[in-house]
């Protein structure tokens, strides 16, 4: 994989603290158009921060976020999502009491998407998961966890994004659903040429699927390297692979 | 229900005996000790020990034989205790419920135009749907727990009182002008309690509803203070007034005067306002304006993640409910024709916030039922005398009982699919998967 000239999205040497405590001690990352990258770290590391930092909460205290040659470091945070950055927080974060109907519709509301592009945004996302357009009148409390991670991904994909920012897509889901969800998201990357950022423990499936991976430890990234290499790497198969029950 | 029933004699008699123990501690200085002034205003009491013992120990068999009875009928769930065609009949009630309320509604000066009782009762209890409906914009559907509303309900009535007794403006001009005040009000509340949520929020909210009383009473020169301001012009039709003159609107029909004419066209104002404060609440709901605030309830942070503005969103839910309780406001000085600020205290906060929850929040016609229930209902028990607040407290803690998420607690999607093909959100249970 060659570095394309201008990468969607560099990160350099960024920082951001919660207080006193510094989650991010200087992280440099860049994603390509049409990419697909695997950040993975153990609890804590800082991946969860950096991901919320690009959406500007909390903000950056150092360093530089670009988006397209652009730099959004300071951008509000409600502005992020209408330049085509969409996020699937960790935890799903759905709205239970809406239905899945209006969550999707929350993802369409705040760009500037024509009716006829939302519908086809729609019957895209129907076409993903399936099992969303079972449930659309059903309400997002009710679904399953597998469910609720697919309507969390439909809701985000509403707004069509660029770059897709997935937090811990498979947590707490069996393996079976992970694998569904893993599975949407490569057909995403090749179909649309949906560029992702997906932050995983589950290091095994992350990068098998991912074009490149990083990985961070106490906010530093310290390997980097495309996800076969990463995969062979002993230490990441000691620290990462072998300790749990992956593989 | 997760809990196991527990059986057996033993922890029958330990729950009886703890619940007797509680009604003991409970009742020992209320009913157990008596207290008067005596004769030289010396404090005297005396013991009431039988009294006493009887409470505990009707508290006693009480909850054996609650308890028995829990145990007998065993854990059931609604749809197997109400037989099919019932369930049928209510959801068939339940569709033209709000129609055949409506009718009624409209119908009330007319089935009761000699009683003069009623249809004050009636504008009453519209005008708390109309200050439910507008607190159900901030709580129910923002999640936004207000304990202040009342405070703007104040706005809008000493706007009104105040325009009209100094400047001499139509009612018809200081609506509009009371309602943008109370949203202005209301904006200044949102600013500084935009990072504040849940308790937070309602300690803040609440303090700004006795602050804004206090400004009134303390405000002399503008307010006229404790005493109120007086003299506030009835409402005109469109300009003729509602009196005996020549130039009223009786004379000008050719029909005999009657005073309740006015009392009439007051019962259709407030109607009016309450239906435009419904109709613009439920067109509000299916924008995204209205989806932002349900989904602000709901989460924040995921909304910051999909581009919402959090900012703007709560200080437009604050302003638009805001807004509601200041047109409330002004018809209320119009109706009374005088305003202090004993109107405006933190009990009326608490009367619409019960309404909101009772009736279900983001239910627009439970709010109607509970307004209904609630201020007809107080007025139902008023020959209770003393017990009626007992009466008041002890429906209102069965009914949280029976119907936890408030009267209607049914929220209806507003966005659908073309075509409707999905199964709908009744026929399945809610879990957490």
């Amino acid at each position: 994989m060659t570095s394309a000239p201008t990468p969607l999205l560099a990160i350099r040497g960024l920082r951001a603290a919660y207080g006193k405590i510094e989650a991010l001690k200087g992280v440099d990352i860049e994603i390509n158009a049409g990419e697909i990258v695997a950040l993975i770290g153990a609890n804590g590391a800082g991946k969860s921060t950096l991901m919320m930092t690009i959406f500007g909460k909390p903000r950056a205290r150092a360093g530089q976020i670009l988006y397209e040659g652009r730099d959004i470091t300071d951008v509000p945070t409600h502005e992020i999502a209408h330049l085509r950055i969409a996020q699937s927080p960790e935890g799903r974060r759905i709205f239970p009491r809406m239905s899945v109907a209006e969550n999707l519709q929350m993802g369409a509301d705040s760009t500037e998407c024509t009716d006829a592009e939302s519908e086809a945004t729609l019957q895209r996302v129907f076409a993903l998961f399936p099992r969303l357009k079972e449930r659309y009148a059903q309400r997002g409390g009710t679904l399953s966890g597998g469910e609720q991670q697919m309507l969390a991904i439909g809701r985000a994909l509403m707004s069509r994004p660029r770059l897709l920012l997935l937090d811990e897509p498979s947590l707490g889901l069996a393996p079976l659903i992970a694998r569904q969800i893993f599975d949407a998201i490569r057909t995403l990357n090749r179909q649309d040429g949906l560029t992702v950022l997906i932050v995983e423990q589950n290091a095994n499936h992350a990068l098998k699927l991912a074009h490149r991976g990083y990985v961070m430890v106490n906010g530093l990234i310290t390997l980097a390297g495309t996800g076969t290499e990463l995969l062979q790497r002993p230490e990441i198969r000691a620290a990462y692979l072998e300790g749990g029950r992956h593989g | 229900m997760t809990a196991k029933p527990a059986t057996g004699i033993t922890s029958l008699l330990k729950t009886a005996f703890i619940n007797a123990l509680i009604a003991l501690v409970l009742f020992s200085l209320m009913v157990g000790i008596r207290t008067e002034a005596g004769p030289d205003g010396q404090l005297t009491y005396w013991t009431r020990f039988g009294e006493l013992a009887s409470l505990v120990g009707a508290v006693f068999g009480g909850s054996i034989v609650i308890e028995l009875l829990r145990q007998w009928i065993g854990p059931t769930s609604a749809e197997k205790l109400v037989p099919p065609a019932v369930q049928s009949g209510m959801s068939f009630i339940g569709r033209y419920l709000a129609p055949a309320l409506l009718i009624f509604t409209v119908l009330v000066p007319v089935i009761f135009y000699d009683q003069r009782y009623i249809l004050d009762l009636a504008i009453l209890v519209l005008t708390y749907v109309m200050l439910g409906w507008g607190l159900n914009v901030v709580v129910g559907l923002a999640g936004l727990l207000d304990l202040g509303y009342v405070a703007f309900y104040a706005v809008g009535a000493y706007s009104y009182g105040l325009l009209a007794t100094n400047f001499g403006w139509s009612f018809w001009i200081c609506l509009p002008l009371a309602g943008i005040l109370a949203a202005f009000w209301g904006v200044l509340l949102g600013f500084p309690v935009l990072r504040l949520r849940g308790d937070y929020l309602a300690i803040v909210t609440l303090a700004f509803g006795e602050i804004i009383r206090l400004v009134i009473i303390n405000w002399q020169e503008l307010t006229g203070g404790p005493n109120g301001v007086s003299g506030i012009p009835r409402p005109s039709f469109f300009g003729i007034p509602l009196d005996n003159s020549d130039e009223g609107l009786a004379a000008r029909l050719g029909i005999e005067y009657s005073p309740t004419h006015r009392i009439v066209f007051l019962f259709y104002l407030i109607l009016a306002l309450a239906l435009l404060t419904n109709w613009v609440t439920i067109r509000l709901r299916r924008l995204p304006i209205g989806r932002a605030w349900e989904a602000l309830r709901e989460d924040e942070v995921a909304c910051r993640a999909l581009g919402i503005n959090t900012t703007t969103t709560k200080l437009t839910a604050f302003a638009t409910g805001a807004m509601f309780g200041g047109f409330a406001g002004a018809f209320f000085a119009t109706r009374q024709g005088f305003i202090s600020p004993e109107s405006f205290t933190f009990q009326e906060s608490a009367l619409v916030l019960a309404i909101v929850v009772l009736g279900g929040m983001g239910s627009q016609l439970g709010v109607a039922l509970a307004a209904l229930a609630m201020i007809g209902g107080f007025e139902l028990f008023r020959g209770l005398e003393t017990y009626r607040m007992l009466v008041f407290g002890m429906s209102m803690v069965l009914i949280m009982i029976w119907r936890p998420r408030g009267l209607i607690g049914h929220r209806a999607p507003t966005v659908y699919l073309a075509k409707a093909e999905a199964i709908s959100s009744d026929l399945v249970k809610e879990g957490h998967g």
